[in-house]
């Protein structure tokens, strides 16, 4: 591994493609930098003789507000974004950690997927437009500032969690939608007994919550206090008067399910749902590595449990987070001593990659990250992606190794 | 190779019963619903994944390309053969494999029906909801190959954003899986709405949706298409997005109403069909919302639609309103082009001034929501100079589009029809990108070739060396 040679910040896709092509022509390699919020995603880069930061590529192209549509500079921290439809009665539900500090470019390089996309959809739908530059140099367009678009391969959705391999995404044009009006937070402790039930009621509402977990642990990230060790964590959103009624519901999907308490809030219902996401990617220093499992809702639960007693076999502590709506699994494991944990994550790494092949690394800040299967096992179309991957980046120039399969 | 031991092969494979050669079978697997393609050398109707792979590998060995077809209802020659080749017909993997009713999908091969996999699921008060209005007759194979739209995709998205997962053929006849969640590239996005050019698509996992609780269908109508127009406008920018919000002008709603009897206003100069699906709470308001804007706007009356089969007629009517044409001219062409929403008034008047400058007889029923409109151009195709016309009108509408911000294709695809004009839209650095894609699964251009990627000159800069 070499040291970067230095740190640059263009301010347009021009400046970026005469740098990214040169270095391309040069053989050196392009470490591309965001806000670095998902910094704990995928290995370090093989090498980096520059590392291109998009911190100056900020604010928005054009707002059309009208047309529900905007277009942003791939560095535009996604607060930015939020604010400025905020005050337009719209919203892109990014659901990324940290917005303040998370760019659009990044959060859609690394595929982010969030916890309300069961009821709005995937990040990546939003996606209508791009601009890219290829290693080459190559300034690329992909569609438009048009809702729905069929003109030719759908290059945006396939840039959108390529991670930075394939090119540098400069601009991203967007599709919004109208903000939902009202917001409302379920909580309620969750005894040991009542777990699966509760998720498969939670899953199984007449009115879907936009967000809903299952969480143990994660004390300090998301109540700021020591509360019970399981509770329900719901994000209702929508229209007062049918907030009322799912609030009804809700309450008594709880309760068949054996749940005895459950407090509403309807002050920071948002605020505390950003807490949970934030979670995701928090860190213990350097004694905790965070995974993300992908299973269905109706096992997560089960692969929950399992991945927990997994974790106290190998002694680490284990705190989770399931996305009930979506069935994803979060899952932190971590140790007391740095140098503890460091000792067992290896072998930890090998036994969940076992019973969970797909299991990624979204968080740690741990030394052995690049000896952790941070990917998960490839996938079987492995071998497609190499050669997509060379067609794009036969050089390897950007980002070299730090997508699945050393791509 | 010559076409017997072509057919030899197949039937080798494949058995008699699902080859075939006859004249008039070719014929038939020649044209879609826009176009006549060259003559296939062979039609096969393979019943498995294994079979479509040996198909796969039996054209590349006899140098056939192969043409992917589901139902034929494109209306941009996609899925016509025109560099000859097999043409391989899904009509035999037609089921649903499994229904994971938990979790909300299905897996169903692509000859399936849209249509018929929201019948399957219906008892559980699941739907598929990509909705085009071809959806009784085109497969699931195809819509994905298009990333079909439909009156609804307002609300709950184009086809790209129900595939979860795809089993799929390559250009060497390998068999690879690609699914939407988990690490790696999108190849799942990369393939729906490829066209059937960078692989062959033989089974797919689709996302299902719950049935809306409460559903509200109301007409509303204008005197003139500008007017409506600007309803949608102010609709759409007002923040208030409803299900589904379609336009049709007065050519089309006399056509309609002679066919359907749907209960359409025949006195209007347009009219708006605009459906609130969700929460009992939500649907009465959003629609009065939506009511006062459309009034305020010229709306001269608005109709609810009182029951379910009121309001299923509406959606016959709309649905069945291209087919209607017919009684207007003995053919129609749909031009489809989508712009940016606030742009409708003058992409509309754009439409009027280019179907009148060419003398032909122009009926608008679109996706006015989208901002995708469906100009049916009129014509009697025996008449050579009213087919030039019809070319010349198609032509000026996708070139107002695109001087507007908007594209070429909304949901219909490129297809054979359309690759010219990729170049409006796309620069040639743009079109050589998509060409990586291409060379990566197909480097040979033996599926579905000349589709999408402009010919001649331009489409040597964007091809392999």
């Amino acid at each position: 591994m070499r040291a970067a040679q230095g740190r640059t910040a263009p301010a347009n896709a021009e400046a970026i493609a005469e740098i990214v092509g040169a270095c391309d022509r040069n053989g050196e390699k392009v470490a591309i930098a965001g806000g670095a919020t998902l910094a704990g995603m995928g290995f370090p880069p093989e090498r980096a003789d520059v590392t291109l930061s998009t911190a100056a590529l900020k604010g928005v192209v054009a707002n059309e507000r009208a047309d529900l549509v905007i277009a942003v500079r791939a560095g535009t921290p996604l607060q930015d974004i939020r604010s400025v439809l905020a005050t337009q009665g719209q919203f892109v539900p990014f659901d990324a950690p940290r917005p303040q500090y998370a760019t659009v470019g990044g959060t859609l390089a690394a595929g982010w997927l969030g916890p309300r996309r069961h009821l709005y959809g995937r990040l990546r739908d939003y996606l209508i437009g791009t601009t890219i530059v290829l290693a080459d140099g190559t300034i690329a367009r992909a569609g438009g500032m048009v809702v729905k678009n069929v003109a030719g391969y759908d290059m945006s959705r396939l840039y959108a969690g390529s991670f930075g391999t394939l090119g540098i995404l400069t601009q991203a044009n967007l599709k919004t939608i109208p903000a939902l009006p009202c917001a409302r937070l379920f909580l309620a402790p969750l005894p040991e007994h009542t777990r699966e039930r509760a998720c498969a009621q939670l899953s199984t509402l007449k009115i879907p919550p936009a967000a809903a977990f299952w969480i143990d642990g994660f004390h300090r990230a998301i109540d700021g206090d020591e509360g019970a060790e399981g509770r329900i964590f719901a994000l209702l959103e929508g229209s007062a008067a049918l907030l009322e009624r799912a609030t009804l519901e809700l309450r008594s999907a709880l309760g068949r399910a054996g749940v005895p308490e459950t407090h509403v809030v309807d002050g920071g219902a948002r605020e505390a749902f950003e807490r949970v996401v934030d979670a995701y990617v928090a860190t213990l220093g350097e004694r905790s590595v965070t995974y993300r499992l992908y299973a269905f809702p109706d096992e997560a639960p089960v692969r929950a449990r399992a991945a927990q007693e997994l974790a106290k076999g190998f002694k680490l502590r284990a705190e989770t987070i399931v996305d009930v709506m979506n069935g994803d699994v979060v899952l932190r494991v971590s140790d007391r001593e740095t140098h503890a944990f460091g000792a067992k994550i290896e072998g930890f790494d090998d036994a969940m990659h076992a019973i969970e092949p797909r299991a990624q690394v979204i968080a740690s800040k741990h030394p052995h990250r690049p000896f952790l299967r941070v990917w998960g096992t490839p996938p079987a179309a492995i071998e497609r992606m190499r050669e997509l991957k060379s067609r794009f980046d036969p050089n390897r120039t950007l980002n070299p190794g730090c997508f699945v399969g050393g791509i | 190779m010559s076409k017997p031991v072509l057919r030899e092969r197949l039937v080798e494979a494949l058995g008699a019963d699902a080859v075939k050669t006859t004249p008039e079978d070719l014929a038939v697997y020649s044209f879609d619903a826009y176009s006549d393609g060259a003559t296939p050398s062979a039609v096969v109707l393979p019943s498995s994944t294994r079979a479509v792979s040996a198909i796969v590998k039996i054209a590349r060995e006899c140098g056939e390309p192969i043409v992917a077809r589901g139902a034929g209802t494109g209306l941009c020659g996609g899925a016509v053969p025109v560099a000859g080749g097999i043409v391989l017909s899904f009509a035999r993997m037609n089921r649903v494999l499994e229904f994971d009713e938990r979790n909300r999908r299905a897996r169903a091969q692509p000859g399936c029906i849209n249509l018929d996999l929201s019948r399957y699921v219906a008892s559980t008060g699941l739907f598929y909801a990509p909705d085009p209005s071809s959806q009784p007759i085109s497969t699931l194979g195809g819509n994905i190959a298009t990333n079909a739209g439909g009156a609804h995709c307002l609300s709950y998205g184009t086809t790209v954003n129900h595939v979860l997962a795809l089993e799929i053929v390559d250009a060497a006849g390998e068999v690879f899986e690609t699914q939407l969640d988990g690490a790696g590239y999108d190849l799942t996005a990369a393939m729906v709405g490829s066209e059937g050019t960078l692989g062959i698509v033989t089974s797919a996992w689709l996302r299902l949706m719950v049935m809306p609780e409460s559903v509200r269908v109301a007409v509303a109508a204008f005197d003139d298409i500008d007017s409506a127009s600007a309803a949608v406008s102010a609709i759409v920018g007002s923040g208030i997005l409803p299900t589904a919000l379609e336009m049709m002008d007065a050519v089309i709603t006399k056509a309609v109403e002679a066919a359907f009897r749907a209960g359409y206003p025949l006195d209007a100069g347009a009219v708006l069909l605009v459906e609130n699906a969700g929460f009992e709470e939500d649907v009465d308001a959003a629609q009065a919302a939506i009511h006062a804007i459309m009034t305020s706007h010229g709306a001269r009356s608005w109709r609810s639609a009182q029951s379910r089969a009121e309001r299923d007629a509406l959606w016959a009517g709309r649905k069945g309103a291209a087919g209607a044409t017919g009684r207007i001219a003995p053919n129609y062409y749909t031009q489809d082009v989508c712009v940016p929403r606030s742009k409708l008034p003058q992409a509309l008047r754009a439409v009027e001034a280019a179907a009148g400058a060419n003398g032909i007889l122009v009926g608008n029923v679109f996706h006015a929501g989208d901002g995708n409109l469906h100009p049916l151009l009129m014509y009697d195709k025996r008449d050579r100079k009213q087919v030039g016309a019809v070319i010349e009108t198609g032509n000026e509408i996708l070139k107002s589009a695109v001087d507007l911000g908007g594209t070429i294709s909304g949901e219909h695809g490129i297809g054979w029809e359309k690759r010219d004009a990729m170049t409006r839209v796309y620069s040639t650095a743009d079109l050589a990108t998509m060409a990586r894609v291409r060379d990566v699964f197909d480097p040979a251009r033996t599926l579905n070739p000349e589709k999408i990627f402009p010919s001649g000159a331009r489409c040597a800069e964007v091809s392999p060396p």
